[in-house]
């Protein structure tokens, strides 16, 4: 196993029994209000980073999203499976729901800065939704802001130009409050992102 | 006599209509690939064994991509999403196997910009079967998802 990333700051044992919680269809748990995706029990602040948008802008990325319902993810421009279908997912939410799209940042870092420049970024990004902010840095940068994000490192795969990255699979959600209330593993329907983007608006601080 | 022939020629439209049947009895239904965002774009479908003996799926290739090979993605204990090549895919008699986002998928690497709505072809290799070629049509990624996986 290449280099164990560190385990993420949420118990894994909470993830998985949440996982199966949206895998069931999340038959209700009142207690965790109406959210389908997987509830964080103790919500957590927006992590302090600091990267490169794709103008080559530097991007603060709690400051630049403040009191907007967030959507962040780490990905790859090679991933063909799981980052573009998470994308496509919440681009056409936003198609169909433009109210929501309107309250909804969505940034995408990609832990690929050899492979991914910014204008590569842009390009990828535009395919889904030409409002999606892409965000690129330092190895040591990016490092900084998966640990602040609380997801494991990404690792770098295979020998040559044909690696592949191991990435976090997971949507971290914050709400208008600022808050980290839900994370959505890969599988999430686009029902339960219609769902969940609307009550997240509606959290405020 | 003419009845069984008319039977077969009903079994055969059918084939056709729903996918490809290979010499080997394995059928291919729902091929799609996502349009490429990035280099790469996933192949997506599901194969019936419908013959009496396992076959496997030894590669692939196409004349839109610069390579093709057969990936997994799994996910590790912490979450990380894994995707690792796969050198085989056995197929069982009997069995259907199904490849689909966040599980198998045929990478086509550096791939052509490809539309939404357009069809590619894609030649399957099987050990047994041979190769079977199969029309894949192009669709936003959020459509590659089963209805399992989605639209519920």
């Amino acid at each position: 196993m290449p280099n164990s990333p560190r385990a993420p700051r949420r118990s894994l044992s909470a993830l998985v029994t949440a996982l199966a919680v949206v895998v069931a269809g999340c038959a209700g748990d009142l207690s965790t209000g109406d959210l389908q995706g997987v509830v964080i029990e103790e919500p957590t602040p927006k992590p302090a980073f600091t990267l490169t948008d794709t103008e080559g802008e530097p991007y603060d990325f709690a400051s630049e999203t403040e009191g907007r319902v967030t959507l962040l993810y780490f990905g790859y421009l090679n991933c063909p499976d799981i980052c573009p279908v998470h994308l496509a997912q919440i681009a056409e939410v936003f198609d169909r729901e433009p109210e929501v799209a309107r309250e909804t940042d969505v940034v995408f870092v990609s832990v690929d800065p050899d492979r991914d420049s910014p204008e590569a970024i842009r390009e990828f990004l535009d395919n889904f939704d030409t409002d999606f902010i892409g965000l690129t840095g330092t190895r040591k940068e990016l490092d900084a802001a998966q640990s602040a994000a609380g997801v494991p490192k990404a690792v770098l795969v295979g020998e040559g130009e044909d690696y592949t990255v191991d990435h976090a699979g997971w949507v971290i959600a914050y709400a208008a409050d600022g808050l980290n209330h839900s994370i959505y593993p890969f599988g999430v329907r686009q029902s339960e992102w219609a769902n969940d983007l609307q009550i997240l608006t509606e959290i405020q601080g | 006599m003419r009845r069984a022939v008319a039977v077969l020629c009903a079994l055969a439209v059918v084939g056709l209509v729903t996918g490809c049947q290979g010499p080997g009895g394995i059928a291919v239904t729902h091929a799609r690939v996502g349009v490429p965002a990035g280099p790469n774009a996933a192949l997506y479908f599901t194969a019936a064994n419908e013959g009496g003996e396992t076959d496997v799926l030894i590669g692939a290739s196409s004349d839109v991509a610069g390579g093709v090979e057969i990936h997994e993605t799994t996910q590790a204990e912490d979450g990380t999403m894994r995707m690792r090549p796969v050198t085989g895919l056995d197929l069982p008699a009997g069995e259907t196997l199904s490849l689909q986002p966040g599980g198998l998928h045929v990478m086509l690497i550096d791939v052509e910009p490809l539309e939404e709505g357009e069809d590619i072809a894609v030649t399957l290799h099987w050990e047994s079967a041979g190769d079977m070629e199969v029309e894949a049509e192009v669709v936003s990624p959020a459509e590659t998802v089963t209805d399992e996986q989605d639209h519920g």
